[in-house]
């Protein structure tokens, strides 16, 4: 079996593309490729924020400080228009001759003697995720209101030291009981697991390729079949191998994404990465290794089942396609907001490892579950091994 | 000295697999199975040559894999040097050498490597096995490419490779499963002289072929799988002389279609 197992190391350590997969990708191209994504994200958000936007007010001199303000507002630009109808204003608007328009209600008042409520209508396209017009605009118009606020209840004799018992009866502190690190770890807990999980498939799938069907394709596997060694060692170390290279894929990211952090924190000045690092203890790091473990056994067994049964790379291919899917679905529903470990959860096989490395990020994980997933994943990955034993076996599957 | 009996060998057919005509008139196919080897039967000596000849698809390379343990036969027995290879065939694999023109190498080892790795799967210790190959490349000639990677290498060298990685356990049988189809003439050559050697020092071979030139340059025994059954299994000279002349091609074709039964073929 460990001659078996080292024998395809060293194969597989000879091979560019294994290369390319278990450890270029994950060192160089996906640091670099969630970099770009970053960069994009944050330029979007910049050029959202820096935009101007074209508006048409009616009845502007009813409240001249308002138009004022948004006169000299720098994401404001003003159009002049002849329309004045709802209807007409959104067709331009649909037109793209103005992004946004103000109607101020015909009976409006500035005088601090109005006391009725005026109702206002904006009308511009919401369908925007960032929607800097709405943050905008609120922004002037609180202002705006506050000032006629503060000048009403004055005229009706209340003195501005009353005016926050009046307006704010009640001001809330808020204390979060959350550690800094359960934050942080539902935010990129998931995440982190939502990487970590779909590298080892991707660390395990090309080589059980490799040494699968790629043995049948080549016609090694005929001779090896025929060495006095029984077969469950060749599957043995066959699947010791992909197994090790799937770890070492999750590894390597592991180390390369902290690596990387770490320096951009630096360079950057942001010490997230620094206190994700610190609250993470090795314990914690080597749950998460242990968690990972069986899981990519059960891919490995998989995997190699699939490649062994193929009659080449490209069949094993097509085959590794949708197990793919089935592998990401699961990761998906533990992704989903809401999403708790639960029970329940925990009897759902790859989305209770995700969970549980979340927990484990944040440091809330119920040890006991813990070892019921643990446990569970191990079975699994024991009858996953099982059946590629019994499979390899099969004269079906190895002549076909 | 290798005997075999009365090997069978079917393989289930899956449900919604349609046969074509011609496999429905073939009798080996039956609703549930096609029995690939129906009644194989032949011996060979020490320092005996023995060629298997037949049509494609008339059970030599089931045959030869039951033979090299890689399938296991429904019925029959396989001997090698008293060894029953199919109640024990770990101890009859460290007996065997089999080699067939479309065994591959490992392409990112070295020949060397390739040869190591199977020696080692063989049980040899690291200095058995450096001076088993060391002999192994002196005799075929492999010194100069022993540390290329097998992706690199001539289809020659990758024979060669190929060879040194079937005889390394120093089998005391050797079987070929049409060892030259597809080679060159070069190539064929290297795997003639090889039988040849391994005739001079007793091992038995056992091949497979489409070649009668090489029937008649090498073999002592003759043995003519048919539709899964040995039709014929005698020494060389008895098969030459099935024919009035001598004609190999036409002692083969009086096996396969003895007088009376031609009209099944035509």
């Amino acid at each position: 079996m460990w001659q078996v197992y080292l024998k395809e190391l060293t194969e597989l350590l000879r091979d560019k593309k294994t290369m390319f997969f278990v450890i270029l990708l994950p060192i160089l191209v996906f640091p670099v490729l969630f970099g770009i994504m970053g960069l994009v994200v944050a330029n979007v958000a910049k050029n959202a924020e820096a935009e101007e936007h074209r508006y048409v007010i009616i009845n502007a001199d009813k409240a001249p400080e308002l138009a004022e303000a948004l006169f000299y507002h720098k994401n404001f630009k003003k159009v002049e228009s002849d329309l004045t109808e709802p209807e007409a204003l959104k067709q331009a608007i649909r037109e793209d001759k103005f992004d946004l328009a103000i109607i101020i209600a015909e009976d409006f008042s500035a005088e601090v003697t109005n006391l009725t409520q005026s109702q206002w209508t904006v009308i511009y396209n919401m369908s925007s995720q960032l929607d800097m017009i709405d943050k905008y605009f609120n922004e002037l118009l609180r202002d705006y209101s506050k000032k006629l606020q503060l000048a009403k209840l004055d005229s009706l004799g209340v003195s501005s030291d009353k005016v926050d018992a009046l307006l704010q009866p009640v001001k809330l502190e808020k204390v979060n009981t959350a550690e800094s690190r359960e934050n942080l770890g539902e935010k990129i807990g998931g995440f982190v697991a939502y990487i970590l999980i779909p590298l080892c498939l991707i660390g395990c799938s090309y080589p059980a390729v490799d040494i699968g069907a790629g043995e049948k394709e080549r016609g090694t596997l005929e001779t090896l079949l025929i060495c006095p060694i029984s077969r469950t060692a060749i599957v043995l170390g066959k699947f010791l191998t992909v197994l090790t290279t799937g770890l070492a894929s999750a590894l390597i990211t592991v180390t390369s994404f902290g690596g990387w952090g770490y320096v951009i924190g630096s360079l950057m000045g942001v010490d997230i990465v620094a206190k994700t690092m610190s609250t993470l203890g090795v314990a914690d790091l080597l749950l998460i290794l242990m968690m990972l473990l069986p899981l990519s056994a059960i891919f490995a067994a998989l995997l190699l089942s699939l490649s062994i049964y193929a009659r080449s790379f490209k069949e094993a291919q097509n085959y590794i396609g949708p197990l793919s899917m089935v592998v990401f679905m699961p990761l998906i529903v533990a992704l989903m907001p809401g999403v708790e470990l639960t029970w329940a959860m925990a009897m759902l096989p790859i989305a209770n490892v995700a969970l549980a490395i979340k927990e484990l990020i944040k440091g809330t994980m119920d040890i006991g579950m813990l070892l019921v997933i643990f446990g569970s994943t191990v079975v699994i990955a024991g009858a996953m091994l099982a059946f590629c034993v019994s499979w390899f076996q099969k004269e079906k599957v190895l002549f076909r | 000295m290798i005997k075999i009996q009365a090997l069978a060998k079917s393989f289930a057919i899956s449900r919604g697999q349609k046969l074509s005509d011609s496999e429905k008139q073939d009798v080996r196919y039956s609703k549930e199975a096609f029995h690939s080897v129906r009644n194989v039967s032949f011996d060979c000596g020490s320092g005996e040559v023995l060629g298997l000849l037949g049509p494609n698809g008339a059970g030599k390379t089931t045959t030869l894999r039951i033979l090299s343990t890689a399938l296991q036969p429904d019925s029959g027995s396989v001997l090698i040097e008293g060894v029953d290879v199919l109640t024990q065939p770990v101890l009859a694999r460290k007996k065997i050498g089999f080699l067939s023109s479309s065994t591959g190498l490992y392409g990112r080892l070295t020949a060397y490597e390739n040869v190591a790795y199977f020696a080692r799967l063989h049980g040899m210790s690291e200095t058995a096995l450096k001076q088993r190959i060391d002999e192994l490349f002196t005799l075929l000639n492999m010194h100069d490419f022993a540390n290329r990677k097998a992706d690199a290498m001539s289809s020659g060298m990758k024979q060669k490779t190929a060879i040194a990685r079937a005889v390394v356990h120093s089998p005391k049988v050797v079987i070929l499963d049409e060892p030259t189809t597809g080679l060159d003439i070069m190539t064929t050559q290297t795997v003639l002289d090889f039988i040849r050697s391994l005739k001079q020092q007793g091992t038995p071979v056992i091949f497979s072929t489409h070649h009668l030139d090489e029937v008649a340059s090498l073999c002592d025994r003759v043995v003519v799988i048919d539709k899964g059954i040995s039709a014929f299994s005698d020494s060389f000279d008895v098969f030459k002389s099935l024919s009035a002349d001598g004609d190999l091609r036409q002692a083969f074709m009086n096996v396969i279609n003895p007088a009376g039964q031609n009209k099944e073929y035509n």
